[in-house]
């Protein structure tokens, strides 16, 4: 039986956990940034090679990555690449988080979950689909610019339904995404730097402070 | 004291109706299922005190079909969301004074 006089105190803490639960996607694990951060380093490592091995130009970032000869193959190995990391990245976000969710005795999936997801993937798909109708016009560097500019976008948008540090997040990537259009020479570093580092320190950073 | 206990809510003295008027608080709307799991309490348990709170006029339900399925979702009204914000101060004054 409860305290008749610790009421008031216990509705207010049972209200703020409500509002935060209810309003914020909490079982997002940090242990999953430092995997994407793993598998965007790879990624990096992977677009360095396909590049090395594909073009003969020294000034490739200033070259459409689907133009010129062998470059069908040149962008289709790039895709995949992409597209492994992206499904590692998202696979293990979404393994690791219902692990989270279990542990802390939380739902992961809700509609608060839902609206974050589609919040991340509005964004994300439009960003896919700009690089995939200019990648034969527009230089190799500004494609990887894109990917991290839209990318951030997307973090800056979900960060409103899970950790504000999300948003922050988010920010790092824009930020780095123009970056590279200013320094193209080290697009892939800075790819690296942006879809690699950034996430490791991230989620390290979000697993020492949250447990998990 | 008087003026403390007239914001007292006793249409929110529930904590199950607490936390339904918490939840709408801060969210646009959502369904029955997402507001059973969140409070995790029954279906009857959840469905009578909606139903108090909207005869109250503090939230209001719209049914719609997903997929041809019934969908009941609710949302608080701008006199739930009132008399909620002044039921919060009214708690807040109460701890202050011990």
């Amino acid at each position: 039986m409860m305290n008749q006089s610790d009421q008031p105190l216990e509705d207010i803490r049972v209200i703020r956990k409500l509002m935060e639960e209810s309003s914020r996607f909490l079982s997002l694990s940090g242990l999953s940034g430092i995997l994407a951060g793993i598998a965007g380093l790879a990624g990096a490592y992977a677009a360095h090679l396909v590049i090395k091995g594909n073009t003969p130009y020294t000034d490739w970032y200033l070259r459409p990555l689907g133009g010129g000869e062998a470059a069908a193959g040149t962008v289709l190995e790039l895709f995949a690449a992409m597209a492994v990391v992206l499904v590692v990245a998202f696979m293990g976000a979404v393994i690791l988080s219902s692990r989270k969710a279990k542990k802390s005795g939380l739902h992961a999936w809700t509609p608060v979950t839902k609206r974050m997801l589609v919040s991340l993937l509005i964004p994300l798909a439009a960003g896919g689909l700009f690089i995939l109708f200019t990648v034969k016009t527009v230089p190799a560097s500004v494609t990887a610019a894109s990917s991290l500019i839209f990318y951030g976008v997307a973090m800056m948008n979900a960060g409103k339904f899970t950790f504000g540090e999300i948003h922050w997040l988010g920010v790092l990537e824009v930020v780095t995404g123009l970056a590279c259009l200013l320094l193209p020479q080290y697009t892939i570093i800075i790819w690296a730097i942006g879809f690699g580092v950034i996430h490791i320190f991230y989620g390290l950073f979000m697993h020492l402070r949250y447990r998990g | 004291m008087k003026q403390i206990l007239a914001n007292f809510n006793k249409a929110f003295e529930s904590r199950v109706r607490l936390g339904i008027m918490s939840v709408l608080a801060v969210n646009p709307a959502m369904d029955f299922t997402g507001l059973r799991d969140t409070l995790a309490v029954t279906d009857g348990n959840l469905a009578s005190h909606l139903r108090a709170l909207e005869e109250a006029g503090y939230i209001r339900m719209e049914k719609n079909f997903i997929n041809r399925k019934p969908n009941t979702s609710y949302s608080i009204t701008e006199a739930g969301l009132e008399s909620f914000s002044s039921h919060l101060k009214a708690l807040e004054e109460l701890i202050n004074r011990k």
